[in-house]
C-alpha cells in the first residue's frame, strides 16, 4: 500500500475513533470503512486501543425503567418459549447435558483438552465442489480444531500447511500441518492465535515433510478459504 | 458493581446466544456492561436521560446486531463502547452543546495513579499496553485526548477548554495519537 495513503488513513481512523473527526468528514470516513477493509481495519485497531479511556470511567447505575423499556421492546422477537410439556420431560434432556458437561468439565483437564473449537473459520478445497478441511477455533482463538472431509490419496512426500494471512499485509503466519484424515485439534500459540483474529484469509501450501524450513511458505499455495 | 470484572470471551458467548434471539443473554450482558456504557454516554451528554435513552438504543441494536458481531474481532467490549460512544457523538452533532467545563472537575490527568480508581480491570493486553503508552504522552496531550475521547469534545470545544489557539490543540492531539501508535506498535 501506498505510505503516505496508508499514514493518512491510520490518522483518520485515529481521529474518527476519538471523535474529532466530525461533518462530512464523519461521514466520508464511514463510506470509505464500508468499502476499504484497510481503513475499517484502522477503525476496529483504533477502536480496540482506545477503549481503556472508556473504562476508566465510573460506572453509572441506570435506573430500573431502562431494561423494562429494553425488553419490551425485544420481547416480540424473542425466541418462543417451547412447547408446553410435563415438567420432567422438559428438565430431562437438560439434565442429561448437565452431567455430560460436568463430566467433560471434569475430564477436560486431566486430558489436557481445553474447550471443544466450534467457530466454524472457513472451509478449504480446491473449490466449493471438493472440500478438503473444515477450520474451527475457540472462541478466544486459543484451540484450532481442523475437520478432515475427504481423506487425501496417500502422498508421502507431499505436506500441507496451513497459514494465516493478515489482513494489514503482514507475512503469513503458519498454523501447523494439515491431517492427511481424522480430526484433530491443537493449542495455538499467542502469535498464531493473535494472526488467526486478524487473518483476512488462511491458505495452505504444499511444503516439504516436516513443514516449510523457513517459516514462510516455499511451495505453492493449493487453496485458499476467506474466513 | 466497583469491582466489576470484563471476561471478553463471557461476552462473546453472550453475543453469539442473542444473535440466535436469547433473551436471557442480553440481560446478562446488560448486567455486564450497561453501568459502563452509560458511564460513556452520560460523560458526552450530561444528561442522564437522554443518555439512557441511547443506552436503551444501544442494547436493541446489540440485540439487532449481535449476528453481525464479528468473532474474529475478539473485543466485544471495545465493540459495544463504540456503538454507544458513536450514537452519542453524533446525537452531540445535532445539539450543539454549550460547552462551559470550568466547574466540572476533570482528571489532571489521564493515568490512574493506583488501580483501585479504574472501575474494572483491564483484560486484554491492548488495554494495559494503552495504558503504559499514555504515560509517554505529556500532560497536555493526555488532557486532549481526554477530553475529546471521554467528554466527546470537538477541536474547537478543547482549545476553548483548554484556553489554547486552536491549532496548537489540534497538532497535540495528532501528535499524541502518532506517538501512542508508534508506542504501541513497538
Amino acid at each position: 500500500m501506498n505510505y503516505e495513503r496508508g499514514e493518512l488513513i491510520e490518522m483518520l481512523a485515529a481521529e474518527y475513533v476519538l471523535g474529532t473527526l466530525r461533518g462530512p468528514a464523519r461521514r466520508r470516513f464511514e463510506r470509505l470503512c464500508a468499502a476499504n477493509a484497510a481503513a475499517d481495519a484502522a477503525r476496529i485497531r483504533w477502536e480496540d486501543r482506545l477503549a481503556a479511556l472508556a473504562l476508566q470511567l465510573k460506572p453509572e447505575q441506570p435506573r430500573d425503567e431502562v431494561w423494562r423499556r429494553i425488553r419490551g421492546a425485544i420481547g416480540a422477537d424473542a425466541r418462543a418459549p417451547s412447547v408446553a410439556r410435563p415438567r420432567w420431560v422438559r428438565w430431562l434432556p437438560l439434565a442429561a447435558a448437565a452431567a455430560l458437561l460436568g463430566f467433560a468439565v471434569w475430564l477436560g483437564p486431566r486430558l489436557g483438552l481445553g474447550p471443544a473449537p466450534t467457530l466454524v473459520v472457513t472451509v478449504l478445497g480446491e473449490d466449493t465442489a471438493h472440500a478438503q478441511w473444515r477450520i474451527e477455533r475457540t472462541a478466544d482463538a486459543h484451540r484450532l480444531r481442523i475437520v478432515t472431509i475427504a481423506t487425501l490419496a496417500a502422498n508421502p512426500d507431499k505436506t500441507y500447511e496451513l497459514w494465516a494471512l493478515p489482513r494489514d499485509g503482514k507475512p503469513p503466519v503458519s498454523l501447523g500441518l494439515l491431517p492427511r484424515h481424522g480430526d484433530i485439534a491443537r493449542p495455538l500459540s499467542a502469535t498464531q492465535s493473535a494472526a488467526l483474529l486478524t487473518a483476512g484469509k488462511l491458505a495452505v501450501s504444499i511444503e516439504p515433510p516436516g513443514g516449510s524450513p523457513t517459516g514462510a511458505p516455499t511451495g505453492p499455495v493449493v487453496m485458499v478459504g476467506v474466513i | 458493581m466497583s469491582t466489576a470484572q470484563f471476561d471478553n470471551n463471557e461476552l462473546e458467548h453472550l453475543l453469539v446466544r442473542c444473535a440466535s434471539k436469547d433473551p436471557a443473554a442480553l440481560e446478562s450482558l446488560y448486567e455486564r456492561v450497561s453501568g459502563q456504557l452509560l458511564a460513556v454516554v452520560m460523560h458526552i451528554l450530561r444528561r442522564r436521560d437522554l443518555a439512557e435513552d441511547i443506552l436503551q438504543e444501544v442494547f436493541i441494536r446489540i440485540w439487532q446486531q449481535a449476528g453481525q458481531y464479528d468473532q474474529l474481532r475478539g473485543r466485544p467490549l471495545a465493540w459495544m463502547i463504540s456503538i454507544a460512544r458513536y450514537r452519542a457523538i453524533d446525537l452531540l452533532r445535532g445539539q450543539r452543546r454549550v460547552v462551559s467545563l470550568v466547574e466540572e472537575e476533570l482528571p489532571e490527568e489521564l493515568i490512574a495513579t493506583d488501580g483501585a480508581s479504574e472501575s474494572i480491570e483491564e483484560s486484554t493486553r491492548t488495554q494495559r499496553a494503552l495504558r503504559d503508552c499514555l504515560k509517554i504522552l505529556t500532560v497536555p496531550q493526555q488532557r486532549c485526548l481526554a477530553l475529546a475521547y471521554q467528554e466527546g469534545l470537538s477541536h474547537e470545544a478543547v482549545a476553548a477548554s483548554m484556553q489554547q489557539p486552536l491549532g496548537t490543540v489540534k497538532s497535540w492531539i495528532r501528535r499524541a495519537l502518532q506517538s501512542l501508535r508508534r508506542c504501541l506498535e513497538s
